[in-house]
């Protein structure tokens, strides 16, 4: 299968305590994959990495056949990111913080401009009442929901979202996990999605990704369930994983 | 007619269009174009083969989509052949969806207000806001010194050092630059008079009444006037205050008493470098270059510059003091949405506490001049 992003020997480090040593991880095409580790494991680091927002001590990253550089302008028409806490722009208007993307990277008029932003807000399943107002004035579900609109923007081969359904209640998680399947199904998307809710995790993702002891270990969900390392092990057999990992689908486990 | 998008051939009873190529978000515009040729060539019904269709995502989808919609509007029949992208089925599902929650824009809209009566709302609305405003700052300080902590003379200390001993550099620098400057052009017009020496006291009655303790007033509204707007600011964003709240801390004990205190105690303190400084640099001039030896310096000093010409200066600081305080707090206690309004509150912060300081300085003039000090 097609790798899309491709890290090689990722070394981070933060003064002497090492986050990453020696990671290697490929994405494929067209595969949802989820990010799981404990507090500090470099999730979110991991991330940043790609994005070319942090500098990693050593290593490769390697995007869609280019090469990522700290601080240099990456494939950022082709990739979209839902940060964890939506960072949309407080001073524009939801309309704004998605057209925003869109003329920055195209000529078009903006009628057209105006009705594809449009688009991609009904498309995460908004009202187009909520186009004129500022983030300030929505609730966090839906500031997901604009910054989802926003990644998608610029009809993005790769999305990234850090923590999508973190501090959503289990409705409105829910109802964003299935978005990001729905959205999956029906456009080209590689997905990378750093989670806790081992809800999506069983549910909607393809293969996970591990990050214990500054490496990685990926696979698939039943790959990882059978891993013998401890600290897999604790993570998947709390009860509200068991519990998740039933209520999803009994069948495939048992 | 034939272009990368799309070409037409005709047949007796509707218009075939093969579509092909790119049909891409970059592509959008030359789409637009390519689609709107469409239009006056359909007759009853149009065909789009789409077999030669390279690639296709979203905003190309909806370019034809628009168009197709266009044509039924126009009542022409649309199909589709060999079209594998199922990005339409995913199109007309995201519109049927949003049909059936499509919000209503509330009918008519209000008629345009009147001039007079917008300018009187506003007035009106800026009056009211200025009273809010005494209020907030009459009941954080009551509410802040209401049950007196210990923490509060920790925090004090604090505030003490970040706003007077660090502002001290550069309070001495303008003020001693101020004095050179002020003796430089009095010497400019007193020496036609032939009173050179009169410099001396211009000089040092200038800095110790006014120019010491206004330009350290000012330097302060710039450096801690909007350090105070923006870190109360942040702290609003962050629900630091909140979380303080809930603590059982008061924030008004915690953050605004202690600031306002600590700027009410550095400013006459800096005030006092500032007259020094400010002395120090008219006499850099005087003995420097108008040829007044250093102990007549001294003795015109002392004879022409009075205590009270020194209290007047010092016993204004504390007044400014207040003013840049109360009025950095209250903004930064006021931020309340996002990073714009903490920009727009923390220069209002420093315009307005500028803006009193002068005012202030004014009733004090005319003040100490009917009292005749």
């Amino acid at each position: 299968m097609e790798t899309i992003i491709s890290i090689k020997n990722l070394v981070n480090r933060f003064g002497s305590q090492v986050v990453h040593d020696g990671l290697c991880l490929d994405i494929r095409r067209d595969e949802i994959l989820g990010v799981v580790g404990g507090s500090g494991s470099g999730k979110s680091v991991l991330m940043r990495s790609i994005l070319g927002l942090q500098k990693p001590a050593s290593g490769t990253i390697t995007v869609l056949g280019q090469q990522i550089e700290y601080h240099q302008p990456g494939p950022s028409r082709c990739w979209g990111v839902l940060f964890q806490g939506g960072a949309l722009l407080s001073g524009l208007t939801v309309q704004e913080n998605v057209e925003l993307p869109i003329a920055l990277h195209s000529n078009m008029p903006v009628e057209t401009r105006h009705e594809l932003a449009s688009l991609k807000l009904l498309m995460t399943g908004l009202s187009l009442s909520v186009a004129d107002k500022y983030p300030s004035e929505l609730s966090g579900g839906m500031r997901k929901r604009v910054s989802l609109a926003r990644a998608l923007a610029l009809e993005p081969k790769i999305l990234f979202l850090d923590e999508p359904t973190a501090g959503l209640d289990p409705i409105a998680a829910t109802a964003f996990d299935e978005l990001i399947t729905y959205l999956h199904d029906n456009l080209d998307l590689t997905i990378m999605m750093i989670t806790h809710d081992v809800d999506s995790l069983f549910g909607i993702c393809d293969r996970i990704a591990v990050l214990v002891d500054g490496g990685v270990v990926v696979g698939t969900v039943d790959e990882i369930l059978e891993s013998d390392h401890p600290w897999i092990k604790s993570y998947f057999g709390v009860p509200r994983a068991q519990r998740a990992r039933h209520a999803i689908g009994g069948s495939r486990f048992e | 007619m034939t272009n990368a998008y799309l070409s037409f051939n005709s047949s007796p009873d509707k218009l075939i269009v093969n579509v092909k190529g790119q049909w891409v978000f970059d592509e959008v515009l030359a789409l637009e174009d390519a689609t709107a040729s469409v239009l006056p060539k359909a007759g009853q019904s149009v065909e789009f083969q789409c077999a030669g269709l390279e690639e296709i995502d979203l905003a190309g989808a909806w370019v034809l989509y628009d168009r197709t919609e266009q044509l039924s509007e126009l009542g022409v029949k649309s199909e589709f052949t060999c079209f594998k992208a199922a990005h339409f089925k995913f199109l007309q599902h995201i519109i049927d969806a949003a049909a059936i929650r499509e919000y209503k824009e509330p009918d008519g809209t209000p008629e345009r207000p009147k001039v007079v009566r917008e300018t009187v709302e506003q007035v009106g609305r800026a009056t009211a806001s200025h009273i809010e405003d005494l209020g907030q700052i009459a009941r954080s300080i009551l509410d802040g010194v209401r049950s007196p902590s210990l923490i509060m003379i920790g925090e004090t200390i604090k505030q003490v050092y970040f706003t007077g001993v660090q502002a001290i550099p550069v309070v001495v620098v303008i003020t001693f630059l101020i004095g050179i400057v002020t003796a430089h052009q009095a010497a400019g017009q007193l020496e036609k008079f032939g009173a050179m020496v009169l410099v001396v006291d211009l000089v040092s009655i200038s800095i110790t009444r006014e120019m010491g303790v206004l330009l350290a007033a000012i330097m302060v509204a710039g450096r801690s006037g909007s350090a105070f707007a923006a870190s109360l600011g942040v702290m609003k964003l962050n629900e630091e205050v909140d979380a303080m709240r809930v603590l059982g801390l008061n924030p008004n004990q915690m953050l605004v008493i202690p600031r306002i205190l600590g700027l009410v105690i550095a400013l006459p303190i800096l005030t006092i470098f500032a007259d020094i400084a400010g002395i120090a640099g008219g006499a850099l001039i005087a003995v420097g270059s108008l040829g007044i030896s250093g102990l007549q310096f001294v003795e015109r000093v002392a004879f022409s510059t009075d205590l009270s010409d020194f209290y007047v200066g010092v016993s204004k600081a504390p007044v400014f003091a207040l003013l840049i305080a109360m009025v950095g707090t209250l903004r930064g206690m006021q931020v309340k949405f996002s990073a714009e309004e903490l920009g727009l509150k923390t220069t209002m912060a420093v315009v307005q506490s500028i803006f009193m300081i002068i005012v202030a300085d004014a009733l004090f003039a005319v003040l100490f001049t009917r009292l005749g000090i």
